[in-house]
């Protein structure tokens, strides 16, 4: 079903014919008017057409020339993706194998320093006082006791009953 | 590149253009920007009165189109496939251009409490002699005349009075019925009568 203003632009250009033509018609209350309305239509359209078709462009070649630079810019723009779409390959197993390589070198490292943290812990001079023995013959009764507090590197020896000092217990 | 006067010497179809688009030939894109830049852009300018703006936007409804032609199926002729891009770009821009305006919302119901679908149109004027007129305050009269109508009535008016297109053409264009286009052709109709009535009566 068609609206009022439907026929009417059907009517105006021409469009409606045999019994939608007859109907819509005896439907208008003052035909004349009707018509004059149309003939105006019909005028403005003439106006539109003359008035508003004239317009050309200018400089019609820039206007080509500068889309075509436009399209050209595009297909330069996936190039340039090219090394990000490239680097996206680092979101996941490189991460991976470079997390793996850190935790690798990381305990390399660990392992290195906790070997050479341990016999710093024990100074030589220390060694040298546990290996020695006390000589039963100069000092019977002695006896050496040692207690230490690593985190400190505090380590206390304690000696009872030597007569005299062993030359070997002197620090060098 | 193939000039505009070889390939017209070739006679290349539009169909066979735009194939040759679709395979990613930008100098056969750039023989259909030669055949339809002037209505494109001439369509434009009737619709907005800027001379850069219409360029600007004929620029990016062309740019637009190559990047889309892929999707181009051939139902329709080329320029109607484009005038659907050339109309949601300018209808878009003309609508933005509005909203920073802070002017009344463009609405096809406003138009509809406005004019009486069966009233009679009266000149908003008195007469003024045609020969008085200069053709540029003619021009002028046109141009604010058209202002005064929303986005989707300029375009559908344009489509049919200037360029003599089919109302199937114009909804298949501007993405509505049939119906909706008549209405709008209507009411475009009835306010540029009111508008413009002293100009045509007296040519």
């Amino acid at each position: 079903m068609k609206t009022f203003e439907e026929k009417w632009t059907a009517w105006v250009d021409g469009e409606l014919s045999g019994r939608e033509l007859s109907e819509f018609e005896a439907s208008l209350p003052d035909k004349a008017a009707a018509e004059a309305e149309k003939a105006g239509a019909l005028k403005l359209g003439e106006l539109l057409k003359r008035e508003l078709s004239a317009r050309t462009m200018t400089s019609e070649e820039f206007f080509s020339h500068q889309l075509r630079e436009s399209v050209a810019r595009l297909h330069e723009t996936p190039g340039r993706k090219a090394p990000e779409t490239r680097s996206a390959w680092w979101t996941i197993p490189r991460l991976l194998w470079t997390g793996a390589a850190s935790l690798a070198v990381f305990l390399v490292f660990t392992v290195v320093v906790m070997r050479e943290k341990n016999p710093a812990e024990e100074s030589q001079y220390l060694t040298q006082i546990l290996n020695a023995r006390v000589d039963p013959v100069v000092s019977p009764n002695a006896s050496v006791s040692i207690f230490e507090v690593k985190q400190d590197r505090v380590t206390v020896l304690w000696t009872e009953g030597l007569q005299s000092l062993p030359a070997d217990y002197a620090a060098k | 590149m193939q000039t505009e006067a070889t390939l017209a010497q070739a006679d290349v179809s539009e169909l066979d253009l735009i194939r040759r688009c679709q395979a990613g030939d930008t100098e056969a894109f750039d023989e259909l920007v030669t055949r339809n830049r002037t209505r494109v852009f001439s369509m434009i300018y009737n619709m907005v009165h800027s001379e850069q703006d219409a360029w600007d936007l004929a620029q990016d409804s062309f740019l637009k189109a190559w990047k889309s032609i892929k999707r181009f199926r051939g139902r329709s002729s080329f320029y109607t496939w484009i005038y659907r891009i050339v109309m949601n770009v300018t209808i878009d821009w003309l609508r933005k251009k509005h909203v920073k305006g802070a002017g009344a919302e463009f609405d096809d119901a406003t138009q509809l409490k406005e004019v009486d679908p069966a009233s009679k149109t009266v000149p908003k004027a008195e007469a003024l002699p045609y020969e008085t007129m200069e053709r540029g305050e003619i021009r002028t009269r046109i141009d604010q005349a058209i202002d005064q109508l929303s986005p989707e009535q300029r375009a559908v008016i344009l489509m049919k009075e200037i360029e003599g297109m089919q109302y199937h053409e114009i909804a298949e264009a501007l993405g509505c019925s049939i119906g909706t286009v008549m209405s709008r052709l209507f009411y475009a109709r009835k306010k540029l009568q009111n508008l413009l009535r002293d100009v045509y009566e007296n040519i």
